[in-house]
């Protein structure tokens, strides 16, 4: 069994229930973020759009993260999922510093590595992570890569031509592809970032690991 | 908004919550700076007491002194840096072979041995064949335990900017030139003008090829990956503009000028200026480089 993400970006309205739903199923702290949506517009007036980018961890094959770990806290479970033991993390950081996607974050609470695991606890007792059953538009499709039968193949087979993932050429293998997506929305260089223009202006951020 | 739009793509980031920080921070450049100082030492005493060995006797102790201190300044930072400090012990008793992290700290656990044993030999022993023995083991352990920062580094697939072989390059660089800045302050005004001589081409020389190997980066990094340009504009014009230069003058520009100097002069009272200003200039020079990328954002 190898589990597997995909986002049909053109489908997803940046809604953010996803994004909420990871926050409370997997209580995370203020300031961190295990799934985010990404916005980024487009074009010029009149003619703009605005694109929508859920960010989580890609479960990688060859995850830079789980090599990286001292002491084996990242680490493969059967189905492919990268876990985390988060009693066993030094909180070295090294993941973050590995990690080409910015989905490792240090908990401020705990003071130890932690990131998207597909909801692996909910997944234990035949659920599917919470970021999928809180989409509106089923823009979230999960399922088992292996099974040419599963939702997730299935998409994949018939929107060949238009699947991608983050940074291919980081040789990582990403379990975790899109639809619809395009360089402005998975490449972070291909879009202008600039201080005071986010929407959230006032937004502010404990400092990296919180109070350490 | 379009006005500030990268012109190709004409998009606009309005909303990204995960914005970068520093997590690797001046407690990683005190480690990697200290741990130049504490294996680099080791490298010129295995030089001078192989090359002057009648001359050079009395670093023996001071040398070994200097090496534990700097390993445990070393040791002490890195384990600081750790957000769970108290669970140190893992990697220990839960070793992972891939990580460079874990392989770096076992070769420390055995260079801080044998710097013991050579403390041992030297001091409370006073034999010294058996110290110049365990220094011949020591030298060979301080290699990895130079290296293993490197290691980590290009282990760290996110920071484009960091890449082997170079780190390595210039981890050992580092290594020499922090070691004969500590030798040449050590050995105040004991040492000869030969001797002198041969610790201000070792300082002048890894000056020189560690400032080619910042330049070839500065200059060429940019040219064959967009995440090495964006990373390296911190240094052009960015933040980091003024830091990157003060330690590139400092650890490398003014000590080939001054060791120029000396040798030309025979005036090796200037080796010591020379000697702290790398050590400044050493620890600015990484700080800028381990601090840089990690600026750049991911999502």
């Amino acid at each position: 069994m190898q589990l597997g993400f995909l986002v049909d970006l053109r489908l997803c309205m940046g809604c953010k229930g996803c994004e909420i739903a990871c926050k409370v199923e997997n209580e995370v702290p203020l300031s961190t973020w295990r799934l985010r949506v990404k916005y980024v517009d487009v074009g010029t007036f009149p003619e703009t759009k605005r694109t929508f980018t859920p960010l989580r961890c890609n479960h990688c094959a060859n995850a830079p993260c789980e090599r990286i770990c001292p002491v084996s806290a990242l680490h493969y479970i059967e189905n492919g999922i990268v876990n985390i033991d988060k009693e066993r993390c030094i909180g070295c950081a090294g993941c973050v510093m590995a990690c080409p996607y910015g989905a490792i974050y240090i908990d401020p609470q705990t003071q130890t590595a932690d990131k998207c695991t597909y909801c692996a606890h909910r997944i234990a007792s035949s659920m599917m992570p919470s970021c999928v059953v809180a989409c509106p538009v089923e823009a979230n499709i999960f399922g088992d890569l292996d099974d040419p039968t599963s939702n997730i193949s299935k998409y994949i087979m018939s929107h060949q031509g238009n699947v991608q993932v983050r940074k291919p050429e980081k040789g990582t293998e990403p379990h975790h592809f899109y639809v619809g997506g395009g360089n402005i929305q998975l490449n972070p260089l291909a879009s202008f970032r600039g201080e005071g223009h986010n929407l959230f202006n006032n937004l502010t951020h404990l400092p990296v690991g919180g109070h350490h | 908004m379009v006005h500030e739009a990268i012109a190709a793509t004409n998009a606009v980031v309005t909303l990204d919550v995960a914005l970068p920080g520093i997590v690797w921070g001046w407690i990683i450049t005190m480690n990697m700076w200290a741990k130049s100082v504490g294996t680099g030492i080791i490298f010129l005493a295995f030089f001078l007491l192989k090359k002057y060995p009648n001359e050079t006797g009395f670093i023996r102790f001071p040398v070994v002194a200097i090496s534990i201190v700097f390993i445990h300044i070393f040791l002490f930072f890195t384990v600081i840096d750790l957000h769970q400090m108290f669970r140190f012990w893992h990697i220990f008793f839960h070793p992972h072979w891939t990580s460079a992290i874990t392989v770096g700290a076992w070769m420390a656990t055995g260079f801080v041995g044998l710097l013991f044993g050579m403390a041992y030999a030297v001091y409370m022993k006073k034999d010294v064949v058996l110290y110049d023995k365990l220094l011949g083991y020591t030298t060979l352990l301080a290699i990895p335990v130079t290296l293993y920062t490197a290691g980590l580094m290009a282990e760290s697939t996110a920071r484009e900017l960091w890449q082997m072989p170079t780190e390595s390059a210039q981890m050992i660089l580092a290594a020499l030139l922090a070691g004969t800045s500590a030798m040449i302050l050590m050995g105040g005004n004991k040492f000869s003008d030969s001797i002198n001589k041969d610790l201000g081409l070792v300082l002048g020389l890894s000056a020189f090829a560690a400032f080619i190997l910042y330049m070839s980066e500065y200059i060429f990094g940019g040219m064959k990956a967009e995440e090495v340009a964006a990373t390296l504009e911190f240094v052009k014009g960015g933040e980091y503009t003024v830091m990157f230069w003060i330690g590139q003058v400092m650890a490398f520009l003014v000590p080939m000028a001054l060791v120029s100097l000396s040798l030309k002069n025979k005036s090796f009272y200037l080796l010591k200026i020379a000697a702290v200003s790398a050590l400044v200039g050493l620890w600015v020079s990484k700080h800028v480089w381990l601090v840089i990328p990690q600026l750049l954002n991911m999502s």
